[in-house]
């Protein structure tokens, strides 16, 4: 019995260069996470305070939201409520069409792609470019994003070469990145020209003060507000923190978890519209208010979309994004696409050796694989759990209920290194049946957390 | 009968679906990082991790000697600063695309931040496109206004009454806009500044 995830993986894993290529790339991105956390005395403070105050941010989120809508409203922005994705692109459209926008310039939003804008735009006529270099290439290209932050680091040079000389006239035969991104730096420079609005997303919203503050390293949200006058910002609800002091403990794990550095080159804080300009900010829920409701999943409502948990897990890493079917991957993804629809993304459940890496990288403390495990439960109910997999299940409760337990059974789980593959890698480990067992390592986790080497 | 705004709609299922609810952690208990010597640590991020240039400037240097000294070829500078001369004026330009031919840009930063090397640049000009739209930039700061980490950052924009006032916007720069979206090779002069000068003025 397979999923469709371990079916597209098994598909992704034939070749084995490119595997092997994603694997490293996005473990690499892990390390640097790690030296950064290491760099920084207070980093579990850090950890501490973010989930702390998401936690409180997304239980007290309708009164931030009011007092987030009274400012901005102050600061002069128009402040549009969407209860959906229909909704949310509607809105758009009308506040586009009003202006008379032939041409849009975007910068990155998970939000756009899961209202699926883009579509809803070109099918009313208007061009969107995106200005995210990962994002203008994909575009271009006509893919998906295979990660949230680092959307296009699966296709090769030569592949982006391609594309250019054939859409970009005057590319040259060179596939060197620094030749390619210069192209379209002046590619892009031509399109915010003559767009006539700016779509950003927003990174986190600030209730004390009403602004949105975005974050990139190539400046492009910033291009993209420069230069047309009108700005739209698409915000999901939870993206709210309530004031500057909180701000300061998420601007300093953003960057350090997701891809490593110390910060994004720009933090652009937006408090209003520019000298003559118009700025309209959208908040949309699409789902949001009912998760909170939900008292296995409301966590998910935490996450700041840094992509810490993709990179370091390993089965994202060795499957790479394209083998779940839900357009966010990894960890985080496979929790959200069954918050957003079981019966469509229940595939990806599947997705996960519950070695909880995931949990000790996420800044704002998302229990992502105990939520992973819930599910598993759950799909027995759905009808769609596989029987050889119960067997499993069944032991990791066990494991789940006993802390104690799980906790001896990792330092156990060494002695797995030298049993004989047969016996591992064996039909009657149903894990081990389209996952090749993973190799625990010497000291685990935890044990190294408690003796103070990590 | 009225439809329910989404407004009302949103507000009411998240009060419906408010369950446990957690207090505002108490912030005051992380101890963030300072450093013996906040400007040299400034500077080694900044002509690090940060990728930036850094000259220090010293009573009776010139901005535009030392503009030249960094960008010996440019031929179109915009900036609004004081005593700086430009070809172009954030201020007076008509639109924003004017500033897409700018060589440098020389702009005001107002807090440093020693951890990160991130400038504040509060927004001073009709035009912010001056900041992002420029070839290269020069950021002048003074060297008693650099910071340790962001907590103090943020913490100076807030109790200041400067900021936001009749441009409301403001951003952190750190270094030149970079990108590493094609197989992770780091590439500077993505869409924005393609290189970044700090100028530290010594008081
Ligand atoms: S617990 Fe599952 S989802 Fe999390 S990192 Fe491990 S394999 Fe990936
Ligand atoms: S769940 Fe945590 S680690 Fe994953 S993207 Fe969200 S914030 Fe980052």
């Amino acid at each position: 019995m397979s999923t469709r995830h371990s079916t597209y993986a098994e598909h992704y894993l034939q070749d084995n260069e490119v595997a092997e290529r994603h694997d490293k790339t996005f473990f690499g991105v892990r390390e640097k996470r790690d030296r950064m956390a290491h760099d920084l005395p207070e980093w579990e403070d850090l950890r501490k305070a973010a989930d702390g105050i998401k936690r409180h941010t997304v239980t007290h989120l309708a009164e931030y939201l009011e007092q987030f809508e009274a400012n901005a409203v102050k600061n002069g922005i128009h402040v549009h409520w969407a209860a959906d994705s229909d909704e949310y692109n509607a809105i758009v459209l009308d506040i586009l069409r009003s202006h008379a926008v032939k041409k849009v310039v975007k910068s990155k939003s998970m939000l756009t792609e899961e209202c699926h804008l883009n579509e809803s735009l070109e099918k009313n006529g208007m061009e969107v470019i995106e200005t995210d270099l990962g994002e203008r290439i994909l575009q271009m290209m006509h893919l998906a994003p295979s990660h949230i932050v680092m959307p296009a680091l699966h296709v090769h040079r030569e592949q982006i070469g391609d594309c250019f000389r054939e859409q970009i006239p005057g590319t040259s035969e060179s596939d060197d990145p620094t030749y390619l991104t210069h192209v379209a730096r002046l590619h892009l420079r031509k399109q915010f020209m003559e767009a006539g609005a700016g779509m950003t997303g927003a990174n986190f919203g600030i209730a004390a003060t009403g602004e949105v503050v975005v974050c990139t390293n190539e400046g492009n949200a910033d291009m993209s507000t420069s230069i047309p006058k009108l700005h739209i910002v698409s915000m999901g609800i939870e993206k709210l923190i309530p004031d500057y002091r909180s701000m300061a403990v998420f601007q300093r794990l953003l960057a350090r978890c997701g891809t490593g550095q110390e910060t994004t080159v720009y933090t652009s804080h937006f408090r209003g519209p520019r000298p003559g300009g118009e700025m309209h900010i959208i908040l949309v829920d699409n789902g949001r208010s009912q998760i909170l409701g939900d008292a296995d999943h409301w966590q998910t409502l935490k996450c700041m979309r840094c992509g810490a948990c993709m990179n370091t897990c390993p089965v994202y890493r060795r499957s790479s994004g394209y083998s779940y079917t839900y357009f966010i991957p990894g960890p985080i993804g496979v929790n959200l696409g069954m918050l957003r629809d079981k019966d469509k993304y229940y595939d990806n459940v599947s997705a996960c050796s519950l070695c909880c890496s995931c949990d000790n990288v996420c800044p704002v403390k998302v229990d992502l694989s105990t939520q992973i495990y819930r599910w598993r439960q759950e799909l027995d109910s759905l009808g769609h759990s596989d029987p050889m997999k119960k067997f499993m299940s069944k032991r990791m409760a066990f494991l789940f209920n006993h802390p104690g337990v799980y906790t001896g059974t990792l330092r156990l789980a060494k002695a797995v290194n030298w049993m004989p593959k047969c016996l591992v890698n064996s039909k009657l480990n149903p894990w081990a049946y389209g996952h090749k067992m993973m190799k625990f390592p010497k000291n685990s986790f935890h044990r190294l957390w408690k003796k103070k080497k990590i | 009968m009225n439809k329910m705004s989404a407004r009302e709609q949103i507000l009411n299922a998240l009060r419906g679906n408010t369950r446990e609810r957690y207090d505002m952690p108490d912030l005051s208990e992380i101890s963030p990082i300072v450093y013996d010597d906040p400007v040299g640590q400034f500077i080694k991020k900044a002509t690090t991790t940060a990728g930036a240039k850094l000259l220090e400037m010293e009573a009776g240097d010139s901005i535009d000697e030392l503009v030249l000294l960094a960008y010996p070829e440019a031929k179109i500078i915009a900036s609004n600063v004081k005593g700086v001369t430009a070809q172009l004026n954030p201020d007076t330009v008509e639109t924003a695309q004017e500033l897409a031919s700018v060589d440098v840009g020389v702009i005001e930063g107002a807090i440093g931040v020693a951890e990160n090397a991130c400038v504040w640049i509060p927004q001073t000009m009709k035009e912010k496109a001056v900041c992002f739209a420029s070839e290269y930039l020069v950021i002048l700061l003074h060297k008693h206004d650099i910071v340790n980490n962001m907590h103090e950052a943020y913490a100076r924009i807030e109790a200041s009454d400067k900021y936001f006032q009749k441009y409301k916007f403001g951003t952190f720069i750190s270094g030149p806009s970079k990108t590493a979206d094609i197989e992770s090779a780091l590439v500077y002069g993505a869409q924005a500044a393609r290189g970044v000068t700090v100028v530290l003025i010594n008081n």
